[in-house]
């Protein structure tokens, strides 16, 4: 059992956040990486080791916070508003947000949006990756991650008293 | 790789950027609880190889952790290539555990094909299937020959537990119908 910890305190963490991100709920996270890790640890023997362990965990847990989403009906297509033209010469506003701000206007995007934002960006995979994930097609994660990044660009732009900060307790590295 | 991903335009170094974050309060504690309530159900002497082979998965997993992509695979019935990777430095040790490990394999998956298995065979086979999932973990993290070959060994050590339970569930098969599968485990086969 010590051992199964240490594998768990080692993934927990972005285990944890990718559940967080996704889903914007602390206690929908702890489930879904609850649930993850059992699922894991009892079928070890379907991992071969020539794949990345991260990479097996990190599709797992993204299926079970997709499901929990679908489950919420949270990944019905939500449209976003058009947002104008961004001036292509100033600098992005994430460049110049602090971590609350960017943290807080994510968890203002649509939870499917936000989803295949942060697979996208963060998680680095690929369109086809998130189509097969998301159960939508390739040009939808596309669209989703273009009219996602200028959502987010319009909530940072927008004053700052107008965000909240982010409910959720952020332990640093 | 993933379509238009310039810095300046898309805001994915700033979210990564974004700290990780730690579940609040603990989650192990509850994650222990479930595992240990599930697997009170199984096959108990199966418990403490696991969490040996857990220990040297550690060992040899973690320090290798990486955030590239990759996804699962079936059943721990090919064990990981690290053998090949390492070719120059395998020595016939090797060479002659992994023919042995695939005569077994090969063995039992003919067994398995005829043989009916009772609920609590089934069970411990799962179970060893588990540790030698375990086991191919470890052996995809294998550097060179020396690390290889005695997991090599307890995977053979394995594979012949396995085939020992196949045998029983092939046993009763043999009785019932003239099936056309192996007569014995392989023992000398090889070279």
């Amino acid at each position: 059992m010590h051992a199964f910890e240490q594998i768990y305190r080692s993934f927990e963490r972005p285990a944890y956040t990718l559940a967080l991100r996704m889903l914007g709920d602390a206690e929908s996270a702890r489930e879904i990486v609850h649930d993850a890790m059992l699922h894991v640890f009892e079928r070890i023997a379907q991992f071969r080791g020539e794949a990345p362990f991260w990479g097996w965990l990190r599709r797992i847990v993204a299926n079970e916070a997709l499901m929990r989403l679908r489950r919420q009906r949270a990944l019905a297509f939500e449209a976003l508003p058009e947002e104008p033209d961004a001036d292509v010469d100033a600098p992005p506003p994430w460049r110049l947000a602090d971590l609350h701000r960017l943290q807080a206007a994510l968890d203002r995007l649509p939870p499917l949006t936000r989803s295949v934002l942060w697979l996208f960006h963060v998680e680095q995979c690929t369109h086809q990756e998130i189509a097969e994930l998301t159960g939508k097609s390739v040009s939808f994660s596309k669209s989703q991650v273009m009219r996602g990044i200028q959502r987010l660009r319009a909530l940072l732009e927008e004053p700052q008293e107008e965000t909240t900060p982010w409910p959720v307790t952020a332990t640093p590295n | 790789m993933a379509g238009h991903r310039d810095p300046e335009l898309n805001p994915g170094a700033a979210l990564r950027a974004l700290p990780d974050v730690a579940p609040q309060p603990d989650l192990w504690p509850d994650i222990a609880r479930s595992l240990a309530r599930r697997r009170r159900s199984r096959v108990p002497r199966i418990a403490w190889p696991l969490a040996i082979a857990a220990t040297l998965l550690i060992a040899l997993l973690l320090p290798r952790f990486t955030v590239d992509p990759g996804a699962p695979a079936s059943v721990a019935s090919t064990p990981p290539q690290s053998g090949e990777r390492e070719r120059p430095e395998a020595g016939g040790e090797v060479d002659e555990l992994r023919l042995r490990s695939q005569a077994l394999e090969r063995w039992i998956a003919a067994v398995s094909a005829h043989a009916p298995q009772d609920g609590r065979d089934l069970m411990a086979a799962v179970e060893v299937e588990d540790l030698i999932g375990l086991v191919d973990l470890q052996l995809g993290a294998a550097r060179n020959a020396a690390e290889a070959t005695p997991l090599w060994q307890r995977r053979v050590v394995l594979l012949e537990d396995l085939a020992a339970i196949r045998l029983g569930g092939y046993a009763v098969a043999v009785n019932e119908v003239d099936a056309h599968a192996p007569r014995a485990i392989p023992a000398l086969d090889v070279n």
